[in-house]
């Protein structure tokens, strides 16, 4: 389903002088551009749960950011269903629901009107978009407060409403990044619900995550980026054996630390 | 294009801070402004014009009947002193003790008959803008002035039929060809326009700020951007938003003004905006709306291009603050007396379009130069659309 093979990015730098000198001796630093994203290549096929681990700042978001044609990358492909992200974005983007980190609402529309707006951009029929709205707030249980506007939301009720408007369109592909980062433990459980619900379904989903454990429960593959590499790429199995311990916290920690050396 | 049109209206009209700024800034909160203003004005003035002057008036005997009218008149009260020079007067002024003091010398007679000059001392502070002082004393003076005047003449042997050739040798009658529309179009002209092209920019600048800077800020920018419409369809939704509440904010004003001028007029039976509004006919105004909204495209695609540049609400008001300061400058020109619309003039964005408002409205337009007003700003307006639009494809400013 999705394919993304030696993806590379890389960032005009405004200011040298404004860097620090950690900044300076960070490996993607070279001449007067930062190459955030340097080699990312991973696969997920139909139905399967991909977790996208690394440290901050590490390049996820901009790598998840390209794969939802947000950014062109500067070199490397992303085949997502068939089509070429890069070669024909709007074709991908209707197959593609993407939740960014940093997501916002429009504070003054209601949950059901940010949904809407959406499905529309998205050029769905109002029949076929009411139906679907209706469908997700059962799906996210959000019907206490559809006809809230968001500005007066909490942020559990945000994150739902920001999950409703990705998956909208009825994609073929979720992206989300950083999904429960800063919810409570009833709203995380009920994305990490609606997750195991679009696996179900079929759709591969692509996730960063900086939670182990949601990894450890639904993911069928494991990608680490590093320093902007792919540093490790294979099945959740396959992470936990890099360690003869089996804890994914060594996996991951053996793994940025074998970039280092 | 148009549903983000429509949600960013919808959006905007839920606002308290846009429906403040675009609705009821112009037709409450001004108006009441500019009415508190007019009071206080005519207020100041009537209390000016009743205020009773100290005077003391020094060898008065010598000029019994100018000091008579003095004393009869309304605003003047005498005061005794037994004060004579001109500096002990001058600080008893400065005391607080009278308000005027007037030096008639002490060998002046009116009834003499030799020809030469007075030379008497008025003395008063006469930094108020209001000098009411003045005013009343040469009125007074001007009348004495002119019975002296009458008394020499007739002891040189003028008559009193040859006195108005000797006093005014040449009297003028003017005759003026420009028609009562012109000299209120020059009169307010460029005022209007003064108010217009600024209600333009402000009505256009919050919203711009709000669907541009507020974007980025709420975290919404991204979301939009993967969606699959084109970027050209989506900035262009957010312009066309931006450039209808900059002319509704500019029409809502427009039509208060003209309701509580109309409502004002009517009530103290003065009718002024009838009258104004009877000058402009239906295709002046139609002109001059038509030179408006490239003039609001103009500063929508300026505004919406920094907006979106910003990365913050704050950001984009440091950004639009200065834009505010540019537009000023040329509308300060324009009302400049002696400027004129002309080929040259033409071309300078801003200032054609307020020289062409004043123009309409004096009703003596150029049509060909109007033509090359409307030209000039529709392919500028043209020119920032563009520049707008690519500018909201460049990754640099989108994800800053």
């Amino acid at each position: 389903m999705i394919q993304i093979q030696q993806l590379a990015k890389s960032f005009a730098i405004s200011k040298q002088s404004k860097l620090s000198d950690s900044e300076k001796n960070d490996v993607r630093f070279g001449g007067d551009r930062f190459h955030s994203v340097r080699n990312v290549s991973f696969d997920c096929a139909a139905g399967e749960v991909l977790g996208l681990l690394g440290p901050n700042g590490a390049g996820k978001t901009t790598t998840l950011r390209m794969l939802s044609t947000a950014l062109q990358p500067d070199s490397g492909a992303v085949m997502i269903d068939g089509q070429d992200v890069i070669k024909n974005p709007l074709q991908a983007r209707k197959r593609i629901g993407f939740l960014s980190s940093s997501t916002g609402l429009y504070g003054r529309l209601t949950a059901r009107e940010n949904i809407a707006y959406f499905g529309r951009l998205h050029g769905m029929q109002e029949t076929e978009l009411n139906h679907r709205i209706e469908e997700l707030l059962t799906l996210l249980s959000m019907h206490e407060f559809a006809n809230r506007r968001a500005d007066n939301m909490s942020t559990g009720m945000k994150q739902k409403t920001a999950i409703a408007r990705a998956v909208v369109h009825s994609p073929k592909v979720v992206i989300l990044d950083e999904p429960t980062t800063g919810l409570d433990i009833m709203t995380v459980q009920t994305v990490l619900d609606f997750i195991q619900s679009l696996k179900q379904q079929g759709t591969p989903v692509i996730f960063s995550t900086h939670h182990l454990d949601e990894v450890a429960t639904l993911c069928d593959r494991v990608v680490v980026i590093n320093h902007g590499i792919s540093a490790f790429n294979g099945s959740l199995n396959e992470f936990k054996q890099l360690t003869d311990s089996g804890d994914l916290r060594q996996s991951f920690l053996q793994v940025i630390q074998r970039e280092a050396v | 294009m148009w549903q983000v049109y429509l949600k960013e209206l919808t959006e905007l009209l839920r606002d308290k801070k846009t429906l403040m700024f675009v609705i009821l800034l112009p037709i409450l909160i001004f108006p009441v402004l500019f009415g508190i203003m007019g009071l206080v004005m005519a207020n100041v003035s009537r209390q000016a014009e009743a205020e009773e002057h100290r005077y003391v008036v020094i060898h008065a005997d010598r000029a019994a009947e100018f000091a008579d009218s003095l004393f009869y008149h309304k605003n003047f009260k005498q005061v005794t002193t037994t004060l004579t020079t001109v500096d002990e007067l001058k600080q008893a002024i400065r005391d607080d003790k009278f308000d005027v003091a007037i030096v008639i010398p002490a060998d002046f007679n009116a009834a003499e008959s030799n020809l030469d000059q007075s030379k008497w001392q008025l003395i008063h502070n006469s930094s108020s803008q209001l000098d009411m002082i003045s005013k009343h004393f040469n009125e007074l003076l001007k009348t004495y002035s002119q019975k002296l005047q009458q008394a020499k003449l007739l002891a040189l042997g003028v008559t009193m039929e040859q006195m108005p050739a000797v006093l005014e040798p040449v009297k003028v009658e003017r005759v003026n060809t420009a028609e009562s529309r012109e000299n209120i179009g020059e009169l307010i002209g460029g005022w209007i326009a003064y108010l217009l092209v600024p209600l333009c920019l402000v009505g256009a600048s919050y919203p711009a700020m709000d669907i541009g800077a507020g974007e980025k800020e709420r975290g919404t920018l991204e979301t939009l951007l993967i969606c699959p419409i084109s970027r050209t369809a989506i900035v262009l939704g957010k312009f066309m938003t931006v450039l209808t509440t900059g002319l509704v904010a500019a029409l809502i004003t427009v039509v208060s003004f003209g309701g509580w001028g109309y409502i004002i007029g009517s009530m103290m039976g003065v009718d002024i905006v009838a009258k104004a509004m009877s000058t402009l006919g239906l295709v002046d105004l139609t002109l001059i709306l038509a030179l408006l909204i490239p003039l609001t495209a103009i500063f929508a695609a300026l505004l919406l291009s920094l907006s979106i540049y910003a990365r913050s609400y704050k950001e984009a008001q440091n950004y639009i603050g200065p834009v505010t300061m540019v537009v000023f400058m040329p509308l300060i020109v324009s009302i400049l007396p002696g400027i004129e619309l002309n080929w040259k003039l033409a071309m300078i964005p801003v200032l054609n379009v307020a020289l062409g408002i004043k123009e309409l409205v004096k009703g003596t337009i150029d049509y060909s130069l109007l033509g090359v007003v409307l030209l000039s700003t529709l392919v500028l307006a043209g020119a920032m659309i563009a520049f707008c639009v690519s500018w909201f494809q460049k990754e640099k400013v989108l994800f800053r």
